[in-house]
């Protein structure tokens, strides 16, 4: 299990059991791994050398991982942040994610999951450097960000404006765990942010649309208490949540 | 004196009027109408004709000598009463000031000090009271001070019974009734105290201001205490929750990454599989603890949305369908296209908890069935076990807090929170978890969840453009 490219990660943990787990894991991988005890650690690591990506545990004594991670977000902001939190930890999450995280990972987790989780951050500050596409594709679904339409399996599907706002939003970011506040503001407009009733029947009314089995959705995943991912079904480097429920 | 002067009767009577008044100033009523009687005899007996006797010849002289009489009465009583209003007014205030010095003695006293002494002797201290008896109705505890006899004790707890003040001049005793927001709160009773019609009432409204201080000092001490409780419970959860998980992801991460690496032999791969789906299973069971902890406590909040139930109850039924369980779990699908509005992690953790409860309480090696069907407008989940009949007398318990049956407590440990916590979960999300006792036999059990199913319409409206 080779990385796509050659990745440098720094592992950020207290716990030096689990951090020296992980970079023997992730080096056997492929991946060029350093280690840091502590939020300020992770600092002035980065301060001296850049990183594709840093995995930060949020129970960190000292400087936290949320504050860390909004000091790394200013020092690099092309530098992917995965937070290592708990499950039921839900608004660490989301501070985290407002803090500049591109994703999580949560206790216990395997370690195919963080790879999987790796390589799709990876991929994702990547493909950001680039210029936007005019066609955004995942699986057999097709956006034509320009002319505003969606093809599923070849068919025209009929969006509302609301509907292909959203949609395209999330595509544009897919893999990515989007807070609701951040859904809201990109779509609906700065004023919104405590609406998720707005998210809810929209993502309901795009899973009928867009899901085989809008009970059990393969694009539009739920986030409790987060937000909402678009998952790419056919993208190994996207299953991280779904094996994450495993 | 007036006759050696020669004064003449009107001249006299004001002399004598005058000392009626001396008289009523310093004596009392009875000294004052006695001098004015004596007064009238002095007048009539030397200034009014015949002189030297107490024959009154002239009518104008008898009216002369009444009015005399009648306005030295009058202003001897307007004078007594004046004293008598003076010497009350003192009176008040002294008990006023004695009351203030009472209030401020007992606003010394901490509230939580114990023993109701502590209370009672500025009573005894400030008004110098024989004996105080003090009822507090919510402790039912008899607080004394002083010399208190058998007598002030049953007095006192007669008043509190009957809510009715008492007098007990022969024995100097007062009880007066202490309510609070007019509910009795107990009652307090004075032996020795005097002037007790005018200061038992008030001294009976600061034990009531002061008892209920105390008490509400024990509420915000309690408040305070449990606060602090939920404090520390929420930081051993959380303790736990990290302690508990980092350990298990570094198992994790190695055991995956030695399956990984391909270095193993096709066993030490199946032993590195082994490791790592058993390390997942216990943080699923960490998880499902803390959690099922944390809800005890708290109000369920769930995040709504179309779920699939099929998959949900899949998940739970993995988890439990393995050969450590030692029983089977059979799932029959009686409907197509189970779909309910709910919170599918809270859904599967009701379900695993009712599936996990089948499993230890069922006899071992037999199968747990598991239904799922529609009725009316709900989607209904039966989970059937044998061999672990609910007694009758404890069907109705089964879902309160920290009950544990007398088969479950012999048969292994648990925390009593399961059913409590699923049935508080249903409830959450607008379904039911009952008992089935239409179903109930007497070698099982079946419990019967219900959820609403979706009501479409509600959905493609609300949304704002």
């Amino acid at each position: 299990m080779a990385p796509l490219q050659p990745c440098s990660v720094l592992v950020v943990d207290d716990e030096a059991a689990l951090r020296k787990a992980i970079k023997t894991s992730l080096a056997a991988s492929g991946f060029t791994v350093e280690e840091a005890a502590t939020g300020g650690d992770a600092v002035s690591v980065i301060q001296r050398r850049p990183f594709d990506i840093v995995l930060l545990d949020v129970n960190m004594p000292g400087v936290n991982g949320i504050d860390a991670c909004r000091k790394l977000r200013a020092l690099a902001p092309r530098t992917g942040i995965i937070i290592v939190t708990v499950r039921d930890a839900e608004e660490d999450k989301v501070r985290a994610l407002e803090a500049g995280a591109d994703d999580y990972v949560t206790k216990p987790f395997r370690f195919r999951e963080l790879v999987a989780r790796l390589r799709a951050v990876l991929r994702r500050i990547r493909v950001d450097v680039t210029a936007e596409p005019a066609i955004l594709q995942a699986g057999d679904l097709k956006v034509d960000l320009e002319n505003r339409m969606l093809w599923k399996s070849g068919d025209e599907i009929r969006l509302s404006p609301k509907e292909f706002d959203l949609l395209s939003f999330l595509m544009k970011h897919q893999g990515a765990p989007l807070t609701h506040v951040r859904l809201l503001r990109a779509v609906w407009g700065v004023e919104y942010g405590g609406e998720f009733e707005y998210l809810r029947t929209y993502i309901h009314m795009l899973r009928k649309k867009i899901e085989d089995d809008p009970a059990k959705p393969q694009y539009l995943l739920t986030e409790p208490w987060v937000g909402y991912r678009f998952r790419n079904p056919f993208d190994p480097d996207q299953q991280g949540a779904a094996l994450e429920d495993e | 004196m007036a006759f050696h002067l020669h004064l003449g009767f009107i001249s006299a009577s004001f002399c004598y009027l005058l000392l009626v008044v001396a008289q009523s100033l310093t004596g009392d009523f009875g000294s004052a109408a006695i001098v004015a009687c004596l007064s009238v005899a002095c007048l009539d007996f030397f200034f009014v004709e015949p002189l030297f006797s107490f024959q009154v010849e002239s009518p104008l002289d008898t009216l002369g000598l009444a009015a005399f009489l009648i306005v030295s009465l009058v202003i001897t009583k307007l004078v007594t009463k004046v004293r008598a209003g003076k010497e009350i007014s003192r009176m008040n205030h002294e008990n006023l000031q004695k009351i203030h010095s009472l209030a401020q003695e007992l606003f010394a006293v901490e509230p939580d000090a114990k023993g109701g002494e502590c209370l009672l002797q500025p009573f005894c201290g400030v008004f110098g009271i024989k004996a105080v008896c003090l009822f507090d109705a919510a402790s039912a505890e008899v607080h004394v001070a002083g010399t208190v006899s058998d007598v002030l004790e049953r007095k006192t707890g007669e008043v509190y019974i009957h809510t009715k003040d008492q007098e007990d001049p022969e024995n100097g005793i007062a009880a007066r009734c202490i309510r609070a927001g007019g509910r009795p709160t107990g009652a307090i009773g004075f032996q020795g105290l005097e002037n007790p019609a005018q200061t038992a009432g008030p001294l009976a409204a600061l034990a009531a201001a002061h008892l209920e201080r105390t008490r509400s000092f024990h509420r915000a001490s309690q408040a305070a205490a449990a606060a602090q409780t939920e404090a520390y419970r929420t930081a051993i959860l959380d303790a736990l929750a990290h302690e508990f998980k980092t350990p298990l992801s570094t198992i994790l991460t190695a055991a995956g990454a030695l399956r990984e690496a391909e270095l193993l032999t096709p066993e030490g791969r199946e032993m590195a599989d082994t490791v790592e789906s058993e390390a997942a299973r216990l943080g699923r069971l960490a998880s499902r603890l803390i959690r099922t902890a944390r809800l005890e406590r708290e109000e369920v909040k769930p995040w709504v949305e179309l779920i699939d139930l099929d998959s949900v109850i899949a998940d739970a039924v993995n988890q439990y369908n393995r050969p450590s369980t030692g029983r089977r779990i059979l799932v029959i699908k009686e409907c197509d296209g189970c779909e309910v509005m709910a919170d599918p992690e809270l859904l599967r953790l009701a379900v695993s908890q009712l599936l996990d409860n089948a499993c230890k309480y069922s006899e071992p090696g037999s199968t747990v069935a598991l239904n799922i069907g529609r009725s009316h407008d709900e989607v209904v989940v039966r989970v059937r076990s044998t061999g672990n009949a609910i007694p009758v007398g404890e069907r109705s318990k089964i879902f309160d807090r920290f009950y544990r049956g007398i088969d479950a407590r012999l048969i292994g440990p648990g925390s009593g929170l399961g059913l409590f916590v699923a049935r508080k979960i249903v409830l959450a999300l607008g379904g039911s978890l009952d008992l089935d006792n239409n179903a109930a036999n007497t070698d099982g059990a079946v419990f019967r969840l219900a959820l609403p199913t979706p009501e479409r319409e509600r959905y493609g409206a609300t949304a704002a453009v």
